[in-house]
């Protein structure tokens, strides 16, 4: 009877193992389909392995990003736009994602964007930034402590660790302060093949205020049902139907994978 | 007026208008003749109408003799129009011109007699062009202008319809079905005719669509039907021509069933009672004024169709599936795009065949290159989509400075010739270099002679070796939610913020432990020695003094009763300190004396 917690542990261990390793199985399944030109199986066999129970806290940048390969072979470019996203939201560093990321962008007559928060996370992974930055100010406090009570005549000393409390803590606000996932919440991209047209009024006849290009990144300011208030940019703001977007970040109560297949779909 | 009457009177009316109409039509007789298509491809058919303009019927040669041509006549049809009681009409007879050979041909002009009189038509001039040796396909343009859906066929206005009687549904309507070839290979598409014939004496309702499948071949959607009126064994007909395309899936032999048509026509009935005088039938024209609907089905004859497989040998590898005639173009829309901008090659796919199970053509050349799959789009020339132009579009991104593009290779199947084809295009001129961003594989040589950046390093990826466009083995995962957000590194935080609580509170504690502890502590453990230096019987009169003015200074509050009892301590030490005795112990008496005094005032101090 002593033996059953570590007998329980085990089959927890055995358990898990195997689904990762079914799901490396299906991952590979999808490559091997995506290589050999089929790119519409491939796309959803990598759906279909998105939608796993593990990948529901978490994502895979490379599964999303093979999905993307997979959508953009298949002609989807929007809907490709959107898994490269994502794939650069979990690891902004990914390089190959980016680079798909713009030729796509290109090909849909989107600009690429650019800025200091882009070239910042381009850089330096910005879950990095924190972790580190937080290890480095944590560390500055307890030396801080320790020379104020212990060797508070060396000043020289407490001034260093002073600098490198601040400068840690500072690496992780910036981290936080770049990190794409702090305002993937309110972003969605426009998925739908045909350009969108923006209404004055959440109705088909509200007043047309322009078109969203298919792949466009807009932040949701307001959802009212099948409705969304969206801004796309500057002039660029209104109501457009829900179904002609897909949120940035997956649903993680529901299955990540479904997201961007019902992307395609609209 | 009875509305029975009404309709009599009218009806005759009209009769006699169409009676005395040639009087004032016979000295305006027209003719003309008019050409579907100038020029067409070995293999196509191209119309040919005569419009015989204010007569209502001509004599026309049934077949034309050109040599090559094979120039029939398939049917005619007319049009009466009646405006301010004044009659027009005019009748089209059509001709369908088969090619037997490629070359220039003249169509003679045409002897028409027409209310006894002769016109003749002008000559054409006709081209039939060998498919293959064509620069580029043919643009088929519509004969004419596509006539109403599914009309409700009207019967002939001078015809006499039956009185009532028995219907000979055999002669009231069937169907044909034609088509070109009776051995197609797998994947051929071959175009298919299905006529209706419905006798113009009966007024017909078309309902529903033409049912016409089976298992192993694939028709296309009906487009609009064409109607036209032809005469067979002398009666009269209205023609409804389907036409699609049809193509084979598997080989093998095949019996297509069928074609069938819903349709209803109305049939003569039975007069009630009152309006079966034979004066008032009369009066119809010998027209039964009643009649009544009748539910039909049309059918065609079978169609038995040998399907052949395609050859496997000689299939070359640029095969998709493309079976037909075809030609190859290719152009560059933007031959100068910015550096890092995409070009598109768009290749164009022209002729008759399956364009829509025709695969993309291959690029070639392509090396230094980034391309995506094509883009496609269609623009048929004829209504059945078997004749057009396929543009594939292709998206290239220069990984290296280049000046030519890609060629493109693309092969199809010729069902004439039973061979495979291979077509190729050139590379064609233009100027694309790699954007700075998206040129991860120029050598640094290369881009110094270019003159151009190198690319920025990622910041350590492990994905950064991938070859562009492979997926990506391997799977990590990432929280879809920032560090600040997740709850491990809030607990984490939460914890580290403990610990240099907890250090600073063990370091504080250690310094104070180190420097005799806090203020109060060290006050009561400085009041707790003063009384004792006070008790103390080896200390001298002077510092005993001192120990109880430190004590009540220490350990009484501010009071009148201290202020006296510090005065009055403080004489006695003086008195003693400068006088004599105040290097010796004091008195037990005064000491208790003194004891008592000072603990009075200090209450629970001097107790505890």
């Amino acid at each position: 009877m002593r033996r059953f917690p570590s007998i329980l542990c085990l089959l927890c261990v055995v358990a898990l193992s195997s689904l990762h390793a079914d799901t490396a199985s299906q991952a590979q399944a999808a490559a091997e389909s995506l290589r050999s030109g089929h790119p519409i199986d491939a796309a959803s066999r990598y759906r279909t392995v998105l939608t796993d129970s593990s990948f529901r806290a978490a994502g895979s940048p490379e599964l999303w990003y093979n999905l993307g390969l997979a959508e953009e072979k298949s002609a989807n470019a929007a809907v490709a736009s959107l898994c490269y996203r994502r794939a650069l939201l979990l690891d902004p560093t990914f390089t190959p994602a980016q680079r798909q990321l713009e030729t796509v962008l290109v090909t849909l007559g989107l600009p690429v964007p650019s800025g200091w928060h882009e070239s910042v996370r381009q850089a330096l992974h910005p879950e990095m930034l924190v972790v580190a930055g937080s290890i480095l100010g944590w560390v500055g406090v307890f030396g801080l402590i320790l020379l104020v009570f212990l060797a508070p005549w060396r000043k020289l000393a407490i001034g260093a660790v002073i600098v490198l409390v601040i400068l840690g803590h500072g690496a992780a606000s910036l981290g936080t302060l770049v990190d794409p996932r702090r305002v993937a919440a309110d972003k969605a991209v426009v998925t739908a093949k045909k350009a969108p047209v923006l209404h004055a009024t959440p109705a088909d006849s509200g007043a047309p205020g322009g078109t969203l290009t298919p792949g466009i990144l807009v932040s949701v300011l307001s959802r009212n049902g099948a409705w969304w208030y969206v801004s796309g940019g500057p002039g660029l703001t209104g109501w457009i139907p829900s179904d002609t977007v897909t949120p940035l970040l997956p649903a993680v109560s529901s299955s990540a994978g479904g997201s961007a297949g019902s992307a395609g779909g609209s | 007026m009875n509305p029975a009457l009404l309709r009599v009177w009218l009806t005759v009316l009209f009769l006699a208008c169409v009676a005395f109409a040639p009087f004032d039509r016979a000295a305006d007789i027209s003719v003309t003749a008019e050409m579907s298509r100038p020029e067409i491809s070995a293999g196509e058919m191209a119309e040919l109408q005569i419009k015989v303009t204010g007569a209502q019927q001509a004599d026309v040669p049934q077949r034309i003799a050109v040599d090559g041509l094979q120039v029939r006549l398939t049917g005619q049809s007319t049009q009466v129009q009646m405006v301010n009681f004044k009659v027009s009409s005019s009748v089209v007879y059509s001709y369908i011109v088969m090619p037997l050979r490629t070359g220039n041909f003249t169509i003679p002009g045409v002897t028409i007699t027409a209310d006894g009189r002769q016109f003749r038509t002008a000559p054409f001039q006709f081209a039939v062009a060998d498919t293959r040796d064509a620069p580029a396909p043919a643009v088929l343009q519509p004969a004419q202008s596509a006539p109403p859906p599914l009309p409700g066929l009207q019967p002939p206005p001078r015809r006499a319809r039956p009185a009532a009687q028995r219907v000979d549904e055999s002669r009231l309507s069937f169907g044909e079905i034609s088509c070109a070839k009776k051995a197609i290979f797998a994947g051929e598409v071959v175009p298919v005719e299905i006529r209706y014939y419905f006798d113009a004496n009966y007024q017909v309702q078309v309902r529903g669509k033409v049912d016409f499948g089976s298992e192993g071949i694939v028709a296309e959607r009906f487009p609009d039907p064409k109607e036209s009126r032809e005469e067979r064994d002398g009666t009269v007909y209205n023609v409804l021509t389907f036409r699609t395309l049809l193509s084979a899936v598997k080989p093998g032999t095949i019996d297509v069933p069928p074609a069938k048509l819903d349709c209803q026509v109305q049939v003569p009935g039975g007069a009630p009672p009152g309006f079966d005088d034979p004066i008032f039938r009369q009066l119809m024209g010998g027209q039964s004024p009643f009649m009544q609907s009748r539910d039909l089905q049309v059918k065609t004859g079978p169609l038995h169709l040998e399907i052949l497989p395609l050859p496997k040998e000689g299939r070359p590898s640029p095969f998709s599936g493309a079976v037909g005639q075809f030609d190859i173009d290719a152009v560059v829309p933007n031959p100068k795009p910015a550096p890092g901008d995409p070009v598109t090659l768009s290749v164009k796919i022209g002729g008759k065949g399956n364009f829509k199970g025709m695969g993309a053509p291959v690029l070639t050349d392509d090396e230094g290159w980034r391309s995506y799959p094509p883009t496609d789009k269609f623009d048929g020339s004829d209504e059945l989509s078997y004749s057009g132009v396929k543009s594939f579009d292709f998206t290239l991104i220069a990984q290296e400075t280049k000046n030519a593009s890609p060629g493109a290779e693309f092969s199809y199947f010729d069902p004439t010739t039973a061979k495979y084809v291979t077509l190729n295009t050139k590379p064609l001129p233009l100027q694309a270099s790699p954007g700075a961003a998206s040129n991860p594989t120029v050598t640094p040589d290369t881009t110094a002679g270019s003159g151009e950046k190198s690319p920025p390093k990622s910041s350590g990826s492990d994905h950064q070796e991938v070859k562009q466009g492979d997926p990506i083995a391997g799977i990590t995962l990432r929280s879809w939610k920032t560090p600040m957000a997740r709850s491990e590194f809030l607990i984490a935080t939460l914890a580290m913020l403990t610990a240099a609580a907890a250090l600073t509170g063990i370091l504080w504690y250690r310094h104070l432990q180190a420097h005799g502890g806090s203020a109060r502590a060290r006050r009561r453990r400085r009041i707790s020695e003063l009384l004792e230096s006070v008790r103390s019987e080896s200390l001298d009169a002077t510092a005993t003094f001192e120990a109880a003015l430190g004590y009540l200074e220490l350990a009484v509050p501010a009071s009148e009763e201290r202020e006296a009892l510090i005065n009055s301590i403080t004489s006695r030490r003086d008195q003693l300190k400068y006088g004599a005795g105040g290097t010796r112990p004091l008195a037990s008496a005064e000491r208790a004396e003194i004891l008592t005094a000072i603990t009075g005032l200090s209450g629970n101090t001097h107790r505890s």
